[in-house]
């Protein structure tokens, strides 16, 4: 199963807020864990890394160790880390502002290096939360609703492949490219064989869910020069298995589909707003009144700028 | 029949209810000849399942996931539009939407009506096992897939894939095809066959205009292997 959502909205506001109602409505298709793709202003002066850090009562020695990291990556902490308020956990989340000239693959790699720490994500917009649990515990952690931004994704995820751990929950970050994310309903039936092309050419995975193949496919063909709704219809024929996801880019969220038209997806707008998601109650967490929907077909490819 | 007309319907909000509540209730209304009109549906899933003959609920909104499903005898109205699976697995009685519907519309249909106003998703009529479906726009891709019994009857088009793998169901369609599924074949309805079919929607409430009614039946290619026709089996 899982559920999956995103909103766009014509100017920013409050979508973590609606992000976190959406997903609870979905809660039944999965509760494993639930995570959220945020896109708050674009500022080109500044990168934003979401890390999953292990060892939390050691934590002021691990961000020196990241700090120091992201020195021989060539970037700069702009502010001191912040990271969530759970006190009781063994893990922290921590949010780090960073000069944007940084080498994100090198830091990225030599983050991970130093065991126990999870990158989540990378953006001069986009910041991804995603934790075990549902959606109401995931937002409560951490502060999910208080998110201001124009547009974002929602998942929540009945584990089908790999683990339920933190790492493969959902959204995926397009490792290295800043400000892609994905999330997926489905199974990718090609992966490995797709992941060790790309890992041929240099990439590297942070986990073992097919899903985070789509986000790093994605990149790449609009790396090689493809547009975004080019790289959309690309992956329709190149992935083989069951999907519906929706993939989210600074300017905006584009959404594919299957040839099958296995996996549901629907959508609706108003004048300020464009939200879409697996089922229909999930968006009237947004317009709760009557509706009218848009339903998808098989090799279906939408781009909601 | 007389009596229930003189009693006023049952009104339910079922805002914040949780379903299987509303479904409790819905049985015991019915099976005491009560009908029902359900508000603020809010489109969630699996409303009026499993209902006793006996009256008539209309859900006053948008539906979601297997509306009506394994019906028994209830006539259930969805006044705006309905998600997955609506009808689902019903014996008899009718389930009719006002609006759209989605995939799988009337799956494993055993008995009784469906009926869809608007457009349906993908896969109508999947697997249906007797029952008839009307559909007044047009029907999704791959739909009539694998049905074995009963009637899909399309007043619009119909996307790609229609029929396939079909057995003893039987598909008529008013407006365009866009492609068959595998194994499907088009015949020319006999006119016996289409005077029923128009009795039905007639009594329905579909206008009767002219119309050109195909049939889709299976070519029976792959009831039974032959390794001449391996190629039809390949696309499999």
């Amino acid at each position: 199963m899982c559920g999956i959502g995103g909103i766009r909205l014509a100017e920013s506001g409050e979508i973590g807020q609606h992000l976190v109602a959406m997903m609870t409505a979905l809660r039944h298709r999965g509760a494993d864990s639930t995570g959220f793709a945020l896109y708050g202003p674009y500022r080109p002066e500044r990168l934003v890394a979401r890390l999953r850090v292990e060892g939390r009562a050691q934590l002021a020695g691990r961000l020196d160790q990241i700090a120091a990291v992201l020195r021989q990556a060539g970037g700069e902490l702009i502010s001191p880390p912040t990271w969530d308020g759970d006190d009781t956990a063994a893990d922290a989340f921590v949010r780090l502002e960073i000069t944007p000239d940084v080498d994100i693959a090198q830091a990225t790699t030599g983050w991970i290096a130093l065991g126990g720490v999870e990158v989540h994500s990378f953006g001069h917009s986009l910041e991804i939360i995603k934790d075990v649990g549902d959606a109401q515990t995931v937002a409560r952690r951490h502060s999910i609703r208080d998110f201001q931004g124009t547009h974002g994704l929602g998942h929540c995820r009945l584990a089908t492949e790999s683990d339920v751990d933190v790492a493969h929950g959902h959204p995926f970050w397009a490792r290295p490219f800043p400000d892609v994310a994905i999330v997926h309903n489905g199974q990718i039936t090609n992966y490995y064989k797709s992941r060790r092309l790309l890992e041929q050419e240099g990439y590297r995975f942070s986990s073992e869910n097919d899903s985070e193949l789509i986000s790093v496919f994605i990149a790449d063909r609009m790396k090689q020069g493809e547009t975004f709704a080019e790289a959309l219809r690309t992956s329709i024929t190149a992935l083989d298995g069951v999907f519906t996801y929706l993939i989210s880019i600074p300017e905006g969220i584009g959404m594919a589909k299957d040839r099958l038209d296995i996996k549901p997806m629907i959508a609706t707008h108003s004048p300020q707003l464009v939200v879409m998601a697996t089922e229909e109650q999930s968006l009237r967490q947004v317009l709760p009144e009557e509706i009218e929907t848009v339903s998808y077909g098989p090799a279906e490819v939408i781009i909601w700028n | 029949m007389e009596l229930k007309k003189l009693r006023e319907a049952l009104r339910i909000d079922a805002d914040a209810k949780p379903i299987r509540e509303l479904n409790i209730l819905l049985r015991q209304a019915l099976s005491q000849q009560q009908d029902v009109v359900i508000e603020n549906p809010r489109s969630r899933h699996n409303l009026g399942v499993a209902l006793p003959a006996g009256g008539s609920v209309r859900f006053e909104g948008s539906v979601g996931y297997y509306c009506g499903g394994l019906n028994n005898g209830a006539v259930i109205e969805v006044a705006h539009n309905a998600g997955w699976g609506t009808g689902e697995g019903m014996a008899r009685g009718m389930v009719r939407v006002r609006g759209h519907a989605g995939q799988s519309t009337g799956a494993s249909l055993r008995g009784g009506t469906v009926v869809v106003e608007g457009n349906t998703g993908a896969r109508a009529g999947v697997a249906q096992k007797g029952g008839v479906v009307v559909v007044g726009g047009q029907v999704g891709f791959l739909s009539g897939f694998m049905a074995q019994a009963g009637k899909l009857i399309v007043l619009g088009d119909a996307a790609d894939g229609l029929g396939d793998s079909l057995y003893q169901g039987s598909i008529y369609v008013a407006g365009h095809i866009h492609g068959l599924g595998l194994d499907a074949v088009i015949l020319e309805p006999p006119a016996a066959e289409i005077d029923e079919i128009e009795s039905i929607i007639a009594e329905l409430g579909f206008s009767l205009t002219p119309r050109a009614w195909k049939k889709v039946v299976a070519g029976q290619k792959l009831w039974y292997f032959d390794k001449r026709e391996a190629d039809t089996w390949l696309k499999v």
